[in-house]
């Protein structure tokens, strides 16, 4: 009954965090006692109660004053000056881009559409197809998560007593600029030279001025980002910081931001957080219905029954996500599932902060794949060239990605080395 | 009839040689699996959620059986009198008090209050203080200390009354404030400070005692009342065993501890009994001036406790 | 209709706008103030979660109204835009309903135990009774103040469910006209 509901509900198009609102409403209302209507409200109550969680809303409020005052460009004009003058540059550019945002946003889809709206139609000029650049920028927003700071991280360390963000933190960089050399490397390799498009005209500045334009917003992850890591703040107060710093770029330093629009501004960044914390809330309240019926439970002996050794749970645990990736969106699949494999992960001997990292590294790929992939519909949406033909211009980058996943899986050491040599 | 299932929650570790609440809940599910045909389904870990939440839910009869400590104070605020400072001047006192006419009395009162039976009382353990800068032995000592607190009223209250400055901070934050120096101090049952490797941030550490916790074993009345009286036999009585094995093992790991922490660097002191005088002196009256104004017709349990104390101490 | 709209988005905009100000400016402050001077308040941690909490709920009815939630299109996508239209209008009842529901759910949830102190705004709440001679602002520390807002929330879920129906109906209409 729960999960008709909920089926109907997802095909129909209902909001994803209230179809499963609906479906425990439904349940609780007329399920037998002690079930009741109000344990819904209590439980998303709950998920939402927390100070940690607080980050997110943070993170996207300094992401959103970042993209306000103009920061995009001066963070393409910095990445034109490291890597515009290769063979493809101007692709190069696109995914470096995507790095250096990645420091500055926890979001991938953030950055799909401020580095999309300016590339997709750029690319396009210099004889790229418009399937191609749309595709190239999802695949390589999705570096933005991985690297620090990170919303599904955050979210990561909530679900999961005893790993802290900053290990966690600290083991995704090498993973994301692994990522981002893979897809340099593809795209170097395949795409044709007489494209002759090397990105240098991007922009008018000398290099000299878009070195020092970039540094100032550059200083915010080192600074952020380093303080989280020495333990002197939490990542909360940490966030309020980069919303302080971005504030004080946007209005004193590059004087984009009015003051006028600061209202929109905030109300922006509540509007895109509760779309994710609400996710977070109805998620808890299901997961604690599930608990209750000891479904994990039952799971987890399954599990341990049927799968004997570290690599087969590894490789289960992989597909397992990639199909999940699919259909669900990313925290929700986080939230469902991380609770009842991470025990089962460090019960077989696997690093926590290595799995932690694997995981939201697999979903993260699912925001590239169809049916349900974030970026791949706000990169549609700038793009406009139909799902299919994205979806077939982002196989490669797909196939790629899925290498670098298996790269992280089977060299432990490409995850957990920095946050080992760094004494977490 | 169908065979019933209790629900057990609680929010410690789901083991039995260092875990409390662990300990007791195992024990009370082999004990009523054993005698009767009620099947017991654990929930450790804070798996169904916080104390508050648990307390809510037997309240609902969703969840049948919880083992909580501080929350119980919340929907039962006469039960707030044990957490008086220096109230106990030893764990097996604070025992006579809580299986003897005091506890009993405290329960039925919280039974008409809160639709919770006590079943038994267990124990979380005393709490101490810790610090960076110096050793304390007398509340002279505390003087212009900062000391992490629980954002509880009747804790500041107490640091306050002891002459120390108390900082209300999160405990996820704590190990933070004590490395950066935001806070010189911190309180804490032993079992706690190392376990969580409080110990490594800390210099000192005096076995004051200031508050004894117990921990509740409550269960929904509404649920105990649908029980035959058989099977309400077994479970009053794995509740009392329960409880007498979280005690023992609490005692245990605070023995370890101190040894523990003593090993690995921390200077213990055990103040004497005319030093814990002096403590209570300048704590209990800023407290129970503070409970008074909070518990209205409910401060006759302050004194009800006291006149129990001196009996049993006796 | 199109002014009913706008002022129920400006409504949201601005419980949502005012809840993110308050809780970047509270975390801010309150740990500029722990690294400065050492002290912070003690309602620095639980104010910010409640406020967010509320300003949740507006998001979610202001991301409703601008058709922003994350919703499941790959079967949807496959219909013609006008069936598609009729079935989001549909979807809007449903949403409508959910958003009731809620709000019966949240209204149980809070009145249920909420009278209980929210430990760390206990003082707060004293004392801002005290220092205004106002006693009904002792509700500022009682945590059915601050569960109130899942009530809340279903409501404003249901109003904009119910205005994004409207709106989609008059579109829908204009394009038969
Ligand atoms: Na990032
Ligand atoms: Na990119």
């Amino acid at each position: 009954m729960i999960y008709a509901i909920l089926l109907i509900g997802l095909a129909t198009g209902v909001p994803i965090a209230l179809a499963i609102i609906a479906a425990l409403l439904v349940f609780m209302g007329y399920g037998e006692a002690p079930y009741s209507l109000r344990v819904v409200a209590t439980e998303m109550f709950k998920g939402m109660n927390s100070f940690p969680l607080l980050a997110i809303p943070l993170f996207v409020l300094a992401g959103e004053v970042m993209n306000e005052s103009g920061i995009t460009s001066r963070i393409i004009a910095f990445a034109n000056v490291l890597v515009g003058r290769l063979r493809a540059g101007l692709a190069l550019v696109n995914i470096w881009a995507s790095v250096i945002f990645a420091g500055l946003s926890g979001s991938a889809v953030a950055d799909t559409s401020a580095i999309g709206r300016v590339f997709i139609p750029e690319m396009e000029k210099h004889g790229y197809s418009r399937p191609f650049a749309a595709a190239l920028t999802a695949a390589s927003s999705v570096i933005g998560p991985i690297i620090p700071p990170s919303i599904p991280v955050i979210i990561y360390a909530l679900i999961v007593s005893g790993v802290s963000v900053p290990a966690l933190f600290l083991a995704g960089i090498v993973p994301g600029i692994l990522l981002a050399i893979f897809l340099s490397v593809f795209v170097m390799l395949t795409v044709k030279v007489d494209h002759g498009d090397q990105a240098i005209g991007l922009t008018a500045e000398p290099a000299s001025k878009a070195i020092l334009g970039g540094i100032l917003p550059l200083l915010m992850p080192v600074f952020v980002v380093g303080s989280i890591l020495l333990g002197v703040v939490t990542p909360t107060e940490a966030a309020s910081f980069a919303v302080a710093y971005a504030l004080f770029l946007g209005i004193f330093v590059y004087r984009n931001i009015k003051l006028s629009s600061l209202p929109r501004l905030f109300s922006e960044a509540m509007r895109d957080s509760a779309v994710i914390l609400i996710i977070i809330a109805a998620v808890s309240a299901a997961n604690w219905l599930l608990t209750y019926n000891r479904v994990p439970n039952m799971l987890t002996d399954w599990v341990l029954l049927n799968v004997d050794s570290k690599t087969t749970f590894l490789i289960a645990t992989i597909l397992l996500f990639l199909f999940v990736g699919l259909f669900l969106e990313g925290i929700a699949a986080m939230l469902v599932l991380v609770p009842i494999l991470h025990p089962i992960a460090v019960g077989m001997g696997v690093d926590p902060v290595h799995f932690g990292i694997l995981v939201i590294f697999n979903l993260m790929i699912g925001l590239i794949t169809p049916p349900l992939g974030l970026c791949l519909f706000v990169a549609e949406g700038i793009a406009q060239v139909g799902m299919a033909r994205l979806t077939m211009a982002i196989l490669p980058f797909f196939f790629v990605e899925v290498l670098v996943l298996l790269l992280l899986t089977f060299v432990p050491e490409t995850v957990i080395w920095l946050p080992r040599v760094m004494g977490y | 009839a169908q065979a019933q299932t209790i629900r057990l929650a609680h929010v410690d570790p789901d083991e039995w040689t260092a875990s409390k609440k662990g300990a007791a809940a195992h024990i009370f599910k082999n004990i009523v699996e054993g005698e009767t045909d009620l099947t017991v389904e654990l929930f450790p870990a804070g798996a169904l959620g916080n104390e508050d939440e648990l307390v809510a839910q037997a309240q609902d009869n969703l969840t049948q059986v919880v083992l909580v400590s501080g929350a119980m104070s919340k929907a039962c605020p006469a039960a707030s009198v044990l957490d008086i400072p220096y109230t106990f001047s030893s764990a097996t006192i604070a025992w006579d008090v809580l299986d003897g006419d005091f506890g009993d009395a405290l329960a039925e009162h919280c039974l008409a209050q809160t639709g919770l039976r006590t079943l038994a009382y267990g124990e979380t353990g005393f709490r101490n203080f810790t610090n960076g800068t110096r050793e304390i032995r007398t509340p002279a000592d505390m003087e212009g200390l900062k000391f992490r607190v629980q954002p509880i009223p009747l804790y500041v209250e107490m640091v306050k009354g002891l002459g120390g400055e108390p900082t209300p901070i999160a405990w996820t934050e704590l190990p933070n404030a004590l490395s950066t120096g935001v806070v010189d101090g911190q309180e804490n049952p032993v079992g706690v400070i190392y376990n969580n490797g409080l110990h490594k941030l800390q210099k000192y550490m005096t076995l004051d005692g200031h508050v004894y916790a117990a921990d509740f074993i409550l269960i929904s009345d509404e649920f105990y009342q649908s029980l035959t009286p058989a099977q309400q036999a077994v479970v009053a009585r794995a509740a009392r065993i329960a409880g007498n094995m979280g005690r023992s093992i609490q005692q245990w790991s605070t023995a370890e501890g101190v040894n523990k922490v003593q090993a690995e660097g921390m200077q213990v002191y055990s103040p004497t009994a005319d030093e814990i005088a002096a403590f209570a002196e300048k704590a209990q009256p800023a407290v129970v001036e503070y409970l008074r104004g909070e518990l209205g017709e409910d401060a006759v349990w302050i004194d009800r406790l006291q006149e129990s104390v001196a009996a049993a101490s006796q | 209709m199109k002014t009913v709209n706008e002022f129920a988005r400006r409504l949201f905009a601005l419980g949502a706008g005012l809840s993110m100000a308050l809780v970047f400016a509270i975390i801010f402050v309150n740990s500029l103030r722990r690294y400065t001077v050492g002290q912070s308040v003690s309602w620095g941690e639980e104010l910010p979660i409640y406020l967010t909490i509320y300003g949740v709920m507006f998001g979610l009815a202001l991301a409703y109204l601008q058709d922003r939630h994350i919703r499941f299109t790959v079967l949807t996508d496959f219909l013609s835009v006008s069936v598609r239209e009729k079935l989001f209008a549909a979807v809007d009842l449903v949403s409508f309903a959910t958003g009731v529901a809620l709000a019966f759910s949240g209204h149980a949830f809070a009145v249920r135990r909420g009278n209980l102190d929210a430990s760390g705004l206990k003082s707060a709440g004293n004392w801002l009774a005290e220092t205004t001679g106002i006693d009904s602002l002792v509700w500022v520390a009682k945590v059915g103040t601050w569960q109130y807002a899942i009530a809340i929330g279903g409501a404003l879920l249901a109003v904009a469910a119910a205005l994004k129906f409207f709106e989609r109906i008059s579109a829908i209409k204009a394009v038969q006209a």
